[in-house]
C-alpha cells in the first residue's frame, strides 16, 4: 500500500459519511429520536478526523499521476482547493458535533432545538455540499468519462459560486510560509495546545490508574472542556502547518504513524464513552479504586497521546521516508 | 561582534559533536523529546492546578491537587538535564540569543511561583476559599509567564543569529 491507495481507501469516507450523518440528524428531529442523534453526532466527529489523513493523503496521490501525461495539473489543483475548503468545514462540523455531545451528557431533559444544533445543521449541509464538490472534482482528475463538457476546468452556476470560496492551493501554502514569526506562532500554540492537552487528560488517566484517590472521577472529568480546547488548538495548528509544508509531512513515515495514533485515541475515546467505563469514573469517590477496564482505557490513553509526542518529535528526523 | 571562544570549545567537544551530528535516533532528537516530555509533565500539571485555582472545574478538591508538584518537579528535573544537553549541543547558537535569556528568566519566575504556590496556597489547615484567594494572582503570572517560556523556545528553533560558531 501507498499513499495513493491510503487516499483512495479514505476518500469516500468523510463524502458518504456526512450525508449519512446529516441523513441521520434531520430524521432524529422528525422522528424525535434521541439516540439517532447522538449516532449521527458520532458520525460527524469521526468523520472529521477520517477527513483529516485523507486530506494529508492526497499529495502521494497526486506524486504517484503528476507526471501522467494524461492528467492536469489545473485539475489537481482545484481538487485541492476544494478538499482545504472542505476540510475546515468538516471540522468546524466535528468540532460542534463534540460540544453537542459534551452538553447532552450532562443536560437531563434535551431540548428539541438549539442554537448549537441549528449551526450544526447549517455547517454540516454546507460541509455535505461541498464534500460533494470535492468527490467531483477528484473524479474528474482520472475519469474523463464523467465529464459533462468539454472543458471541465469552466465553471458555472453553483460550482462557481462555491469556487469563489476554495482557496488557491499554492497561494494558501504561501501564506503559511510567509514569516518565519507566523510559523513560529503556529507551532508555539501547537505546543500550548499540547501542555493544556496532556495535563487535563494525564490527571484523569492517572487518577483512574489509582494515583491521589481523594480526587474524584467527576470532577476531574469537569476539566475534559479544556483538554477538547487543545485538541482543537492542535488540530487547527497542525493542520496549518501540513498546508505550508505538504512534502515534508506526507512522506514522512513517523507523521504517519502519528496520525495513526491520534486516530486510535478517537476510538479511545469513542470506547470510554460508549461503554460503562464512563460510568464507573463518574461514580469514583473518594478512595475508591476503578475497575480494571476503565484503567486499560486510561492507561492506553497515556500511552497513545505520550506516543504522539514522540512521533511528532521524530517527524524531522524521518522526512522523506516514504514516497 | 565575535562570540566568546569557550562556545567553540564546547562545540568541539566530541559529545556536542556526537549530540549534533549522531544519526541515532538516541541522539539530538531524543534530549529534544524528553525536553518536551518534561514540558508536558511540568506546564501540564501546573496549568491544571493555576485553572482550578482560578475556578474552573470547582468541584475538584483543592487540598489533594498538591500531589502535583512531585510532577511538576520531575518535569522539572527532566527538562533541566535535557536543557544542559541541548546548550551543549548547540551552545553558540543558544547563547548568542536574547531570547534564550528571555527564556530563562520566564522560567525562572515560574518556578518560584511554584514555590510560592506550594508554601502559601497549599499550606496545611487552609480552607478552600482562603487558598483560592491566596493563589488567583500568582496562578494568572504563572499562566502567563509559562506561555511566555513556551513562545520563547519555539522562538529559539528560528530566531538565532549562529547556528555553530562562526568560522574565521
Amino acid at each position: 500500500m501507498n499513499l495513493a491507495h491510503l487516499h483512495l481507501l479514505l476518500n469516500h469516507f468523510p463524502i458518504i459519511g456526512t450525508i449519512v450523518a446529516l441523513g441521520l440528524f434531520i430524521g432524529s428531529f422528525i422522528g424525535k429520536n434521541d439516540d439517532l442523534k447522538r449516532s449521527s453526532l458520532i458520525i460527524f466527529v469521526a468523520m472529521a478526523l477520517i477527513s483529516l489523513p485523507a486530506f494529508f493523503s492526497g499529495i502521494g496521490a497526486q506524486r504517484a499521476i503528476r507526471k501522467d501525461p494524461g492528467v492536469s495539473a489545473a485539475l489537481m489543483d482545484r481538487h485541492e482547493g476544494a478538499a482545504m475548503l472542505a476540510v475546515f468545514l468538516m471540522l468546524i462540523t466535528g468540532a460542534l458535533a463534540l460540544i453537542e455531545l459534551w452538553n447532552r451528557r450532562r443536560i437531563a431533559r434535551e431540548k428539541l432545538w438549539s442554537g448549537n444544533l441549528l449551526a450544526i445543521l447549517l455547517f454540516s449541509l454546507v460541509t455535505t455540499g461541498v464534500m460533494a464538490r470535492v468527490g467531483t472534482t477528484g473524479g474528474d482528475i482520472r475519469h474523463p468519462e464523467i465529464w459533462d463538457v468539454k472543458d471541465v476546468t469552466q465553471e458555472t452556476g453553483i460550482s462557481a459560486f462555491v469556487h469563489m470560496f476554495e482557496p488557491t492551493p499554492s497561494k494558501f501554502t504561501d501564506l503559511m510560509l510567509v514569516s518565519k514569526y507566523w510559523w513560529a506562532f503556529m507551532m508555539d500554540l501547537h505546543f500550548i495546545g499540547l501542555a493544556l492537552l496532556i495535563g487535563t487528560v494525564g490527571i484523569l488517566n492517572l487518577r483512574v490508574l489509582g494515583f491521589e484517590k481523594r480526587l474524584t472521577g467527576a470532577s476531574l472529568h469537569r476539566l475534559m472542556p479544556w483538554a477538547m480546547a487543545g485538541f482543537g488548538i492542535n488540530v487547527l495548528t497542525g493542520t496549518l502547518a501540513f498546508i505550508g509544508m505538504p512534502s515534508y509531512y506526507a512522506f514522512d513515515v513517523a507523521f504517519w504513524l502519528k496520525i495513526l495514533a491520534v486516530l486510535l485515541l478517537g476510538v479511545n475515546v469513542a470506547i470510554f464513552y460508549l461503554t460503562d467505563a464512563f460510568e464507573s469514573v463518574e461514580r469514583l469517590g473518594p478512595g475508591d479504586d476503578a475497575p480494571r477496564f476503565a484503567k486499560l482505557i486510561a492507561g492506553s490513553s497515556l500511552f497513545l497521546w505520550f506516543a504522539v509526542i514522540t512521533l511528532g518529535r521524530y517527524i524531522q528526523s524521518y522526512a522523506d521516508t516514504l514516497r | 561582534m565575535v562570540p566568546p571562544t569557550f562556545l567553540r570549545a564546547i562545540e568541539d567537544s566530541g559529545f556536542s559533536t556526537w549530540l549534533r551530528e549522531s544519526e541515532s535516533p538516541f541522539a539530538f532528537y531524543f534530549v529534544l523529546l524528553f525536553h518536551t516530555f518534561g514540558l508536558a509533565l511540568l506546564v501540564g500539571a501546573n496549568t491544571v492546578l493555576d485553572l482550578r485555582i482560578l475556578g474552573v472545574a470547582r468541584e475538584i478538591p483543592l487540598a489533594p491537587l498538591k500531589r502535583l508538584f512531585g510532577i511538576m518537579w520531575l518535569g522539572f528535573a527532566i527538562n533541566a538535564v535535557t536543557g544542559v544537553l541541548l546548550i551543549i549541543a548547540y551552545p553558540t547558537k543558544a547563547l548568542t540569543n536574547p531570547v534564550f535569556y528571555m527564556k530563562l528568566t520566564c522560567i525562572a519566575f515560574a518556578l518560584w511561583i511554584v514555590t510560592m504556590l506550594k508554601d502559601r496556597v497549599f499550606a496545611p489547615n487552609l480552607d478552600e476559599a482562603t487558598m483560592m484567594k491566596r493563589g488567583v494572582t500568582l496562578a494568572k503570572w504563572s499562566l502567563v509567564l509559562w506561555i511566555g517560556a513556551i513562545s520563547a523556545g519555539r522562538l529559539l528553533a528560528y530566531t538565532y543569529k549562529y547556528l555553530t560558531y562562526p568560522c574565521q
